[in-house]
């Protein structure tokens, strides 16, 4: 680090800062008993003759140089009016650019003097506002914290601002200030319809308000989103035997792995089994030997198998990993068996028949589907053989049933033809009884399926009718069956069961798909009890909805009356005149066809009104939850007031608007997103409350001139500067205990924020904008018939390297210097290819640090393809650019905009006489070029080596070998990455540090800084230092200044020094070749 | 053959309006703008486009028409055309080729006017269909970018086939995944026309939040007071114009009544489903009449049964459902079914055609096209579709033909040719649609 006594070096690094400008003055001039003379003196006794003798050659008159009349300065408050341009004079005093060298130089004390003098102005000035919260105007939300408020608010990251115009930038870059952030109409119009579009997501649930990933206006959405969410439920439980007999295996040998005093249910918690479960299968398999010794059948099999397995004893690490995977395989082995022998004793059912009616019927099927559900856990005795039955004579087997008959007959013949010849299904006719008990037993602990996710016409043969998630099976008709008995008994706990039943609940709360599948049933097959045939419909019931209960009971007896109807005394014709069924006069009535009857209507008529009562149960809670969300969106509580409001605008909707209570309350969402209490970021009412804690400012010198902010207005603030969002529960409640501004909890929830995930929302607002490629996603100038592999997979990657480079830095509480120094980086699969690292196995999310990047020629954020890339223009490199990026945006150096003419260079490398830097050699030949030239084009130049998309490369693309060296300004000569980093470390790190506190402050306080926060700049450098450049470092010192806890009163105390408008519009428009 | 319409220089297009006022947002009605078919001022009228679908096929021995013009001889099946015969078009031998070869019923609807080769199983993807593609064209000149209608209720579940039946319920698609919902109640299609709730509620929700700004406005600091005052004006001016096109509705009906036209006037349909489906139709047939003449829409499409239909027809004396029937198609039942049918197209055009518009009428600049999925539902054969157009689109299509492509080789008888053919009259130039990259002969 650099270190300097006072007064020595011209370089003056910024530490000199904190030191009152009266050591610096004393330093020059010899001591004196008196006063030290004020800022005001030494102007006219120092200053204002050095720039008259030195100065005023170029810099008065008529048309002074660069527009500065340095004459007109006639005193203290003139300069501190202008003081940024003051500063750039010290600037370039300091770098000895001024005066320029063909003129005459001052002394290098004189020089120093005044570079001192303008030091202890800008301090003394900045001294007297201290503590100034400045300026933050009343602002919308940015695109970027629309989009990840709403992903936090809703839950789905729904993204709805992906519409919206892109943000216009403030002068320090970037779009979080009410400087740049404006409204208009059509952006209004935008904002509503992102609102109805978020709106659109919403789904009731039977408690609250939910949100889905996809709109949910349409059946099928919901169908999708509930669906899904029961069979990712049930694909996360723990089904495999496999996995059972090996935690058993472990918890046996507990003592011999290492974990004596291990219990079945750590051992469960360990291997990720329910540890319901496997106290069940380690009771059978270790049954004490008497007991063991008198089973038979599959019991005593698999017992046997689970006793031959390994046993584990003291064994190396090696031996034991062998060990392992030696005993997974038996207990595959020993899961394979289970699963054979349950699938060869299943019980098989079929619908019951009625005379006249399909088979497929509804009320018929469902019957069956019933049975199949209530007996997984029992085995079939009709499949076991006897030793002395006569040989097995191989099935038939039938064809596809056709529409509407059963499929039962095909799956028997099935089953059989998979059992035949199964040894283990032979049993001894004198112990038939004991065996039978065994496999009853067998078939109690390990059920034929645990849970069905999907259910074709053949069920339960699954070759055909792929995909249709917990469906009922019917033939064209929607319908939805629940079959996971064995998963809630045998697997889950109570917490599952729970959770389990729930889904199925909102399922049907939700979708309300028992009403619709009866409406599509009355509709397309309820003719048939009527004799008209399997796919017709019943007359629409006048006076009634379909789904009225005597609608409902009065198929019911239709059918009950079928099914009890004597068949002999039927009237039904011999063949009813259906192309899909013949009805049989000879078929009997099934004597369980009532009961089956009975159950199904009725089911469905109970379901149907306990969810009607449900639904309007559910009302006054989802007013409840939408107060809620409110209070969230505008992350503070609601007044009463407010709650009335959006009460009686709800029930407006309902009595003028004529609106469902679902209509009525997307609607209501979306008002509130477009309240400004939601979009709008307004530090109100911050006069703190009795329950406030009395806030205490920090390291200021003169009264401040503002008040603090609430505790909620902070936490937002907070919220908005650490994840681009809004605050979450945890600082909410902090906001509403009072105690937000105490020092240690604001740092304590500081540090936890910086470790939350959503951190990503900061590295990628922040990075983006200070460095220029918040767009890139969307960059389309690289010629992709000559760079093929610039696809959007790579361009996306390239994206992701900085953000997730500083998101590691702020995670980890990293030195900032990383960002220039560091040698290692972050790739994904497509982006190693890209830099020719080793091969990333995964998907575009599997990202890698990669320790050694320099031996890629890579490592910190300067030799990131993604710059390298913005900054070519399509088909050759831009040292200018480059350059210009390094110096402008990563060392803040301020550079003028070029002069309105400038000759084209050659837009393709390949097609070029001569090479780049030879081209660009003009810049350095001609003065007028060079003066600002000189200061950056070289910087590129070291980047030579790195092609139009960031490619390394030795030679360009018209073969010529690459040359990256580079002379530096002041000095210095150095080729590559390394060079333009050793000449940073040794002469531009502390501007880089610099430039960084203060971009970091312009984003964190939403304004360009005033003169009053150097004294926070002052703070972070100081912070910085002791702390080894930490990030952490920097983010504390901005959330405990004044200038961020408070805000200004609306009569400001001192109007400070607004920025030159000049020097602002040069900084972020600019067009260089 | 229609008389064309002449351009008026004084009429001036909405878009070339909403560009000079500097506003970059497409809306529908602007109140300064006259409400056209004020017959002073002659123009080019609007052209119209709607789909008229039934299930299932027709009876293929009563479905013919021979000659052209006055001479025009229609089978049974297509005599309730007989008047208006000089302003069809029957067309026949065209087809769907992403239709055939993969099964019956879902496979043979789902892409009937996209085109596109759909997709079985859980996820549902066909392509946009030729409605909705002129409905995204021509549709932000109207206050409703198409109606899709239907008399019969979607089926979910899948098919045997395993495709879905989404694909049997729907014909007009806005995406490749997502069907436009049908509507199926003639009050609430009649309301979406014409109290454009979605409006009404735009208008609470701006006028909420313009109260809610003013009152923050004057609790905050002078420069905040600046930014809300930003808000307030946005809010303020989106409101103006959304609520101008509520205002429209009224004014262009005052205008239709004060220039004595025979304005066709309609009754807002009772709530709920009417029992007859002769009564359900007529009013489908209605809404889409009234919502054209007003311009509220310029696209509709109507399913009067859809494929794998059970409606029932007794007063057709028929007594099986529908898709039953279809599997015999050959019988006398079967063809009254596709006779009512075809009457409910006679209906409609006549209907648009006892409008004046210009020197014309509204059929003069519409196309209706009337279609099914199969040509012969027994064999569930669609290697041929029934088809018949009424409507002169403005004079850019000669009617009173019968069009027969039968023998032109499959290349030359895409139905998505026909599509491209239309689009091109309706303004849309495309290069392809569905399997077509040619234009239809003779058309």
């Amino acid at each position: 680090m650099n270190t300097v006594a006072p007064g020595s070096c011209f370089f003056s690094p910024r530490r000199l800062r904190l030191w009152p400008g009266i050591l610096a003055i004393c330093a020059v001039a010899p001591l004196k008993a008196a006063t030290p003379p004020s800022i005001e003196q030494q102007f006219a006794q120092t200053v204002q003759p050095f720039v008259k003798q030195y100065c005023f050659a170029c810099h008065s008159g008529a048309k002074p140089a660069a527009g500065f009349d340095l004459k007109s300065y006639t005193d203290v408050a003139k300069v501190v009016e202008d003081h940024p341009r003051w500063a750039l004079m010290r600037e370039k005093l300091m770098a000895r650019e001024m005066p320029p060298k063909q003129m005459p130089q001052p002394p290098a004390e004189a020089r120093e003097q005044v570079v001192n003098w303008i030091q202890a102005m800008r301090t003394q000035e900045a001294r007297k506002n201290a503590g100034d919260p400045g300026p933050v105007l009343a602002r919308r939300l940015s695109n970027a914290e629309y989009d990840y408020t709403i992903r936090d608010l809703t839950g789905v990251d729904i993204r709805p601002a992906r519409e919206f115009p892109v943000d216009p930038a403030n002068t320090a870059g970037f779009d979080n200030s009410g400087e740049s952030l404006t409204m208009s109409p059509a952006l209004l119009k935008k904002y509503l319809q992102a609102a109805h579009d978020v709106a659109d997501h919403m789904v009731l649930t039977p408690d609250g308000i939910d949100f889905s990933p996809n709109p949910m206006l349409v059946d099928t959405d919901r169908d999708k989103y509930a669906t899904h969410r029961i069979v990712s439920f049930y694909q996360r439980q723990p089904t495999d035997y496999a996995d059972y007999f090996h935690a058993a295996w472990r918890f046996k040998y507990r003592a011999a792995l290492g974990k004596p005093s291990a219990t079945l249910a750590s051992t469960a918690a360990d291997a990720k089994v329910s540890a319901k479960y496997l106290p069940m299968i380690w009771q059978l398999l270790e049954e004490a030997p008497l007991v063991a010794k008198t089973e038979v059948g599959p019991i005593a099999k698999l017992q046997a198998m689970w006793r031959a397995l390994p046993t584990a004893n003291r064994l190396n690490a090696r031996q034991q990993d062998t060990l392992e995977d030696n005993v997974r395989a038996k207990c595959v082995e020993m899961r394979d068996f289970v699963v054979k022998i349950r699938a060869h004793t299943a019980m098989q059912f079929s619908a019951p028949l009625v005379n006249g009616i399909p088979p497929a019927s509804q009320p018929l099927l469902n019957w069956k589907l019933r049975e199949y559900a209530t007996h997984r856990r029992h085995s079939d005795p009709n499949d076991l053989r006897n030793d002395t039955d006569p040989p097995e004579v191989m099935p038939v087997i039938p064809k596809y049933p056709g529409l509407h008959t059963e499929s039962a007959p095909r799956w028997a013949a099935l089953s059989a033809k998979a059992r035949f010849g199964d040894p283990d299904l032979v049993v001894p006719a004198a112990q038939r009884k004991r065996y039978e008990a065994s496999f009853e037993r067998f078939a109690s602990i390990f059920p034929d399926k645990f849970y069905v996710s999907e259910r074709g016409r053949y069920f339960p043969d699954d070759s055909e009718d792929k995909g249709r998630l917990l469906s009922a099976g019917y033939h064209s008709v929607l319908g939805f069956f629940r079959d996971d008995q064995p998963l809630m008994e045998l697997i889950l706990d109570e917490k599952g069961q729970k959770e389990l039943n729930r889904l199925w609940e909102e399922f049907e709360f939700i979708s309300q798909y028992t009403a619709r599948t009866f409406i599509q049933y009355f509709l397309n097959q309820s003719g048939e009890v009527f004799g008209k045939g399997a796919e017709s419909a019943s007359p629409r019931p006048e006076g009634h909805e379909i789904t009225d209960t005597p609608v409902i009971m009065g198929l019911l007896n239709a059918y009950l009356a079928k099914a009890l109807a004597d068949p002999t005394k039927d009237t039904t014709p011999p063949e009813v005149k259906d192309r899909f069924f013949t009805a049989d006069p000879n078929v009997k009535n099934d004597p369980i066809a009532p009961e089956a009857i009975r159950e199904h209507f009725n089911g469905i008529d109970a379901t149907l009104r306990t969810f009607e009562k449900m639904h309007a149960e559910a009302e006054p809670k989802h007013l409840d939850a939408l107060l809620k969300f409110a209070a969230r969106a505008y992350r503070r509580p609601l007044s009463k007031a407010e709650r009335d409001d959006i009460l009686a605008y709800y029930h407006t909707l309902r009595d003028k608007n004529d609106l469902t209570h679902e209509e009525a309350i997307r609607n209501s969402i979306a008002s509130i997103l477009m309240s400004p209490d939601f979009c709008y970021r307004i530090d109100l009412d911050s006069r703190p409350s009795l329950s406030e804690t009395k806030p205490v400012a920090f390291h200021t010198t003169s009264a401040t001139a503002g008040r603090p902010l609430s505790g909620y207005a902070l936490a937002s603030r907070l919220s908005y500067f650490l994840w681009s969002s809004m605050p979450d529960q945890e600082l909410l409640a902090h906001a509403a205990a009072g105690d937000l501004q105490r020092p240690d909890v604001l740092l304590a929830q500081t540090r936890r924020m910086l470790k939350d995930p959503k951190v990503i929302g900061l590295a990628t607002e922040f990075t983006g904008n200070w460095l220029d490629f918040r767009r890139f996603e969307n960059y389309n100038a690289v010629d992709r018939e000559r760079f093929p592999s610039f696809t959007g997979e790579l361009r996306e990657a390239m994206f992701q390297e900085p953000i997730r480079y500083v998101a590691d830095m702020i995670h980890n509480d990293r030195s900032i210097l990383d960002l220039i120094y560091g040698n290692y980086t972050f790739v994904n699969p497509v982006l190693a290819k890209h830099y020719g690292m080793p091969e990333v196995k995964g998907d575009a999310d599997t990202w890698v640090r990669v320790d050694d990047a320099a031996r890629y020629q890579r490592g910190g954020l300067l030799p990131m393809s993604v710059f390298l890339t913005a900054n070519s223009p399509g088909l050759r490199t831009s040292p200018v650019k480059r350059g210009y990026w390094v110096v402008h945006r990563v060392l803040g150096q301020v550079i003028p905009p070029p002069p309105p003419v400038v000759p084209e260079l050659p837009a393709d490398e390949s097609k070029s006489d001569l090479p780049i830097r030879d081209m660009l050699a003009r810049h350095r030949a001609n003065p007028v070029c060079a003066s600002c030239h000189a200061r950056f084009d070289t910087f590129g130049l070291a980047f030579e080596g790195y092609g139009p998309v960031g490619e390394a490369r030795a030679k360009d693309l018209a073969g010529r070998p690459v040359d990256a060296k580079a002379s530096f300004p002041g000095g210095g000569e150095g080729t590559g990455l390394e060079g333009v980093r050793a000449y940073i470390r040794d002469n531009r790190q502390n501007q880089f540090l610099d430039s960084f506190e203060r971009k970091l402050l312009v984003y964190a306080l939403n304004r360009s800084l005033l003169l009053s926060d150097e004294l926070v700049i002052d703070r972070m450098q100081a912070k910085l230092a002791a702390n080894h450049d930490r990030f952490s470092s920097l983010v504390e010192t901005i959330v405990t200044s004044p200038q961020f806890l408070n805000q200004r009163n609306a009569e400001a105390i001192q109007k400070p020094a607004p920025q030159t408008a000049a020097l602002q519009k040069n900084v972020n428009q600019r067009k260089v070749n | 053959m229609p008389k064309s319409m002449q351009n008026s220089h004084a009429r001036i297009s909405r878009r070339a309006v909403l560009r000079g006022a500097g506003v970059a947002v497409a809306l529908p009605w602007l109140e300064s703008l006259p409400a056209f078919g004020d017959p002073t001022a002659p123009a080019v009228f609007p052209k119209r486009f709607a789909v008229m679908f039934m299930g299932n096929g027709i009876n293929e021995k009563y479905w013919s028409a021979e000659g052209s013009g006055a001479d025009m001889k229609l089978s049974k099946t297509l005599s309730p055309l007989e008047p208006l015969k000089h302003k069809i078009n029957v067309i026949d031998g065209l087809f769907n080729k992403a239709a055939t070869g993969h099964g019956i019923h879902p496979p043979q609807t789902g892409s009937l006017l996209s085109g596109a080769d759909i997709q079985k199983g859980a996820i549902i993807r066909s392509g946009i269909s030729v409605d909705q593609m002129i409905a995204n064209a021509v549709g932000q000149d109207t206050p409703q970018s198409s109606i899709v209608l239907a008399c019969e209720q979607p089926m979910s579940g899948y098919h045997e086939t395993n495709y879905s039946m989404a694909y049997s319920s729907h014909i007009s698609w806005q995406t490749p995944d997502s069907p436009v919902p049908v509507e199926v109640y003639p009050s609430l299609a009649w309301d979406n026309l014409f109290e454009n709730r979605g409006s009404q509620i735009n208008v609470s929700i701006l006028d909420r939040v313009k109260d809610r700004a003013e009152t923050l406005s004057r609790k905050v600091s002078s420069e905040d007071k600046a930014k809300l005052d930003e808000y307030l004006t946005s809010v303020r001016e989106v409101e103006k114009r959304v609520e101008s096109t509520r205002k429209v509705k009224n004014q262009s009906d005052e205008l239709a009544k004060q220039k004595n036209r025979a304005a066709f006037t309609m009754e807002r349909p009772q709530n709920g489903l009417p029992e007859d489906l002769r009564d359900h139709v007529r009013l489908m047939c209605d809404i889409i009449a009234i919502a054209f003449q007003t311009d509220r829409t310029r696209v509709a499409s109507l399913i009067i049964s859809r494929d794998l239909s059970a409606m029932y027809y007794p007063f057709l004396q028929v007594s099986e459902g529908h898709h039953a029937a279809s599997h015999n198609n050959l019988s006398e039942g079967y063809e009254r079914i596709s006779r009512f049918h075809v009457s409910q197209l006679a209906y409609l055009a006549t209907k648009l055609d006892s409008m004046p518009e210009g020197e014309g009428t509204v059929l003069d600049n519409s196309c209706l096209m009337f279609l099914s999925e199969l040509w012969i539902g027994r064999l569930h054969d669609n290697t041929r579709l029934p088809l018949v157009m009424a409507g002169g689109l403005g004079g850019t299509l000669e009617t009173g033909r019968t069009l027969n492509y039968l023998k032109a080789g499959d290349d030359n008888r895409r139905m998505c040719s026909l599509y491209l053919s239309i689009m091109d009259r309706m303004g849309i130039k495309l290069d392809r649609f569905g399997d077509a990259t040619t234009r239809l002969e003779r058309l």
